[in-house]
């Protein structure tokens, strides 16, 4: 009954299967190209609108009048989202928290709370605060650590439509790679996103994400480590984006995820100490969309992989401001807690939007902001280069 | 759980600064139990992004009405006390798990400080309904702030504490507790984490003696049920209504949790936010 979107590689189960690294022949098993999806349901954005009486459209009539809109994003590696509507790290749990409220094969995505090699803990509350448009948090990573991870999750994810991107930090290039080596291979697992704002301890605690060396080497660890699809999340507390992002691309990440949250602080009611129990929070919300649509713009001009823009994201004018900057995709966080039903509806916001301008598929709004460029913003991955 | 429109009916400042406010919202009220809470949109997302939790104050199944008790004290409480009836506001709930009346408790010692009665008020309801009898515990700063006796069931005995003694017991209500120990099978609590503390301290040595506990050890009959099972903290002395400040009140952000005995931070939104009082590692100890 429900064809398996997602793109493991392996065909067998459980055990770590060699794979060879060609997997784009899978896509066409997954999504083919032309937009008639081979799983029985059509796109949940176009089965949500009712549709004119014409018959069906075959492929060849699409560009007509488009009653139905291309909202696939093919990511490389044989990941293909269902729409470009994902939702973000560590606001959309492990997908099973909103359940009763959510349809989550709906959603293009769902990147999971970050997992680590062992359980952590997390911070001292409190965790979480309002700001002016936005929120700090300061988690601090709590999760039951990656065995528990699959174990508790991965079959509920292998019985979903969409695909699952687990979100994986560490302390030193080991702890990723040994994290990635476990979720290889298991169903239920779609791909991987690299949170790298994550202090070093290898190299005195100095994060990953702001030293181009430190991320192009975990990233390439972990690159041999796994054929699942690879994204890396950038971090907007740098300098530069740009040189980080290249590197990044260069060690082999299929697409790059941006951003992650602006460090900040918040001062306690009574003014004797910081708010947070961890002193320093991420600050997250619509009050970091200008920084994200900053460096997405930066980023989208230096890399050849798609990249999917997360920050602040509340309503559809920002889904297409981010796609006008050249993202292929984006990631809501902090908005569901306000709004859980907000990223499937942005989806279908996007849909009748490119319907409303005669658009079979999404793909013309990417990079129409950007400067002028030789070739046009890639929204495919790579190919696996060893 | 559910999100749901729910009508405003009425709203009061019962208290300086503390408002009541009764919203139509019957899908929530079914099935919701003493001790969940409510989380709610206030505003857009321009400005207030994060909702607001608040515990189910009364809720009233023939009416299909809920009710909820705060204080003012930030834009998004402020923003509540603007609405008129007839507005509607979302509502996401009920939201996590109830309190656990043992059933065969028939004396409970319910104790709130201050804005505590807003987590406790539906359990007073909920015992009579079932029954039992009930006495409730109040302390505040002083008089001017004491919860309305017209706002509460008539079966219950009401007993006050505030600090400058303008009413009732001069002091703490924790210094009350004392009192009723014997009579009491079982005690639940809400409000500063301070109190609650002395609670659990208070608890500690009575576990053995009091009622349901005794009772419970008779009947597990060995095997202990799991810490934090609906029928463990059935059976512990005291559960403790705890706070602290949520994201998603769904258990996706672990943004609102509290150390626990077990070494891992539970949620409050979604383990709690009643805990039994031996489940709470009452030092807060994150030192690994
Ligand atoms: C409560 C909370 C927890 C988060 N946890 C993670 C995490 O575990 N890993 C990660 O890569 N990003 C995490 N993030 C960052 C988000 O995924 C996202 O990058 C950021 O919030 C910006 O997007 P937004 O403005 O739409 O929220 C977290 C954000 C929030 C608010
Ligand atoms: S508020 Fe998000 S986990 Fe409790």
């Amino acid at each position: 009954m429900k064809a398996k979107r997602r793109v493991v590689t392996a065909s067998g189960a459980g055990a770590p299967v060699r794979r060879r690294p060609t997997v784009r022949k899978v896509k066409s098993a997954i999504v083919p190209a032309p937009p008639k999806p081979a799983v029985p349901k059509a796109p949940a954005s176009v089965a949500a609108r009712p549709q004119p009486a014409a018959p069906s459209p075959e492929p060849a009539e699409r560009d007509a009048a488009p009653t139905s809109v291309d909202l696939t994003v093919d990511i490389g590696r044989g990941l293909v989202l269902p729409n470009p509507i994902l939702v973000a790290s560590g606001t959309f749990g492990y997908g099973v928290e909103y359940g009763d409220i959510v349809d989550v094969n709906r959603l293009g995505g769902i990147c999971c709370k970050g997992t680590t090699l062992r359980p952590r803990i997390g911070n001292p509350t409190p965790r979480v605060t309002e700001t002016p448009g936005g929120m700090l948090n300061s988690i601090g990573l709590q999760n039951p650590g990656v065995g528990a991870v699959i174990e508790r999750y991965a079959d509920t994810w292998a019985g979903w439509r969409v695909p699952v991107i687990v979100n994986v930090a560490g302390e030193s290039v080991g702890d990723y790679v040994e994290v990635v080596r476990r979720l290889d291979g298991v169903p239920g697992i779609a791909g991987i996103e690299l949170n790298i704002s994550c202090p070093n301890i290898g190299r005195g605690g100095l994060q990953f994400a702001i030293d181009a060396d430190a991320a192009a080497s975990v990233t390439a660890a972990v690159r041999r480590a796994t054929d699942l699809p690879l994204l890396v999340k950038l971090s907007p507390n740098v300098a530069d984006v740009r040189p980080i992002a290249r590197a990044i691309a260069d060690a082999g990440a299929d697409a790059l995820t941006a951003v992650n949250t602006l460090s900040g602080i918040a001062v306690g009611p009574t003014r004797e100490r910081p708010l947070l129990g961890n002193i320093y929070g991420g600050l997250s919300g619509p009050a970091i969309k200008p920084v994200a649509l900053r460096i997405v713009y930066e980023v989208s001009q230096v890399v050849d992989v798609p990249v999917i823009a997360i920050g602040g994201v509340t309503e559809l004018a920002d889904v297409l401001d981010f796609l006008a900057v050249g993202a292929v995709a984006v990631q809501v966080g902090t908005a569901i807690f306000a709004d859980p039903t907000l990223p499937v509806r942005l989806a279908d916001e996007l849909a009748s939007v490119c319907r409303t301008r005669g658009l079979a598929s999404y793909r013309p709004l990417i990079g129409t902001a950007l400067p002028r460029r030789a070739s046009a913003p890639s929204s495919k991955g790579v190919e696996y280069r060893p | 759980m559910q999100l749901v429109g729910a009508e405003l009916l009425e709203s009061r400042e019962i208290l300086p600064g503390q408002w009541l406010q009764a919203y139509h919202a019957p899908s929530l009220v079914t099935g919701s139990r003493a001790g969940q809470f409510v989380h709610v949109r206030t505003g857009d997302l321009s400005g207030l992004i994060l909702r607001r939790p608040f515990s189910i104050n009364t809720a009233d199944g023939a009416t299909g009405t809920i009710t909820i008790h705060f204080r003012t004290v930030g834009r998004g409480t402020e923003w509540l006390t603007h609405l008129r009836p007839g507005d509607t506001i979302d509502m996401l709930g009920p939201l996590g798990r109830p309190f656990e009346v043992d059933a065969q408790s028939r004396h409970l010692l319910l104790i709130a400080g201050g804005l505590g009665m807003a987590g406790i008020r539906a359990l007073a309801d909920e015992a009579i309904r079932d029954g039992r009898q009930v006495t409730l515990l109040f302390g505040a700063a002083s008089a001017r702030d004491v919860y309305p006796t017209s706002l509460l069931p008539d079966e219950i005995e009401y007993v006050v504490a505030t600090d400058d003694g303008s009413v009732g017991h001069r002091g703490f209500v924790t210094e009350l507790v004392p009192e009723y120990e014997a009579w009491a099978d079982q005690a639940f609590a809400c409000g500063p984490e301070p109190m609650l503390r002395t609670l659990a301290r208070l608890s500690v040595g009575r576990r053995g003696r009091l009622g349901v506990a005794r009772l419970g050890r008779k009947r597990g009959g060995g095997r202990a049920d799991p810490a934090g099972s609906p029928a463990a903290r059935r059976k512990a002395f005291l559960q403790v209504s705890m706070e602290q400040r949520m994201g998603c009140a769904v258990g996706a952000c672990l943004g609102c949790v509290v150390m626990t005995t077990s070494g891992t931070p539970q949620r409050v939104c979604r383990e709690g936010p009643v805990f039994a009082s031996e489940e709470i590692d009452w030092e807060g100890g994150w030192a690994r």
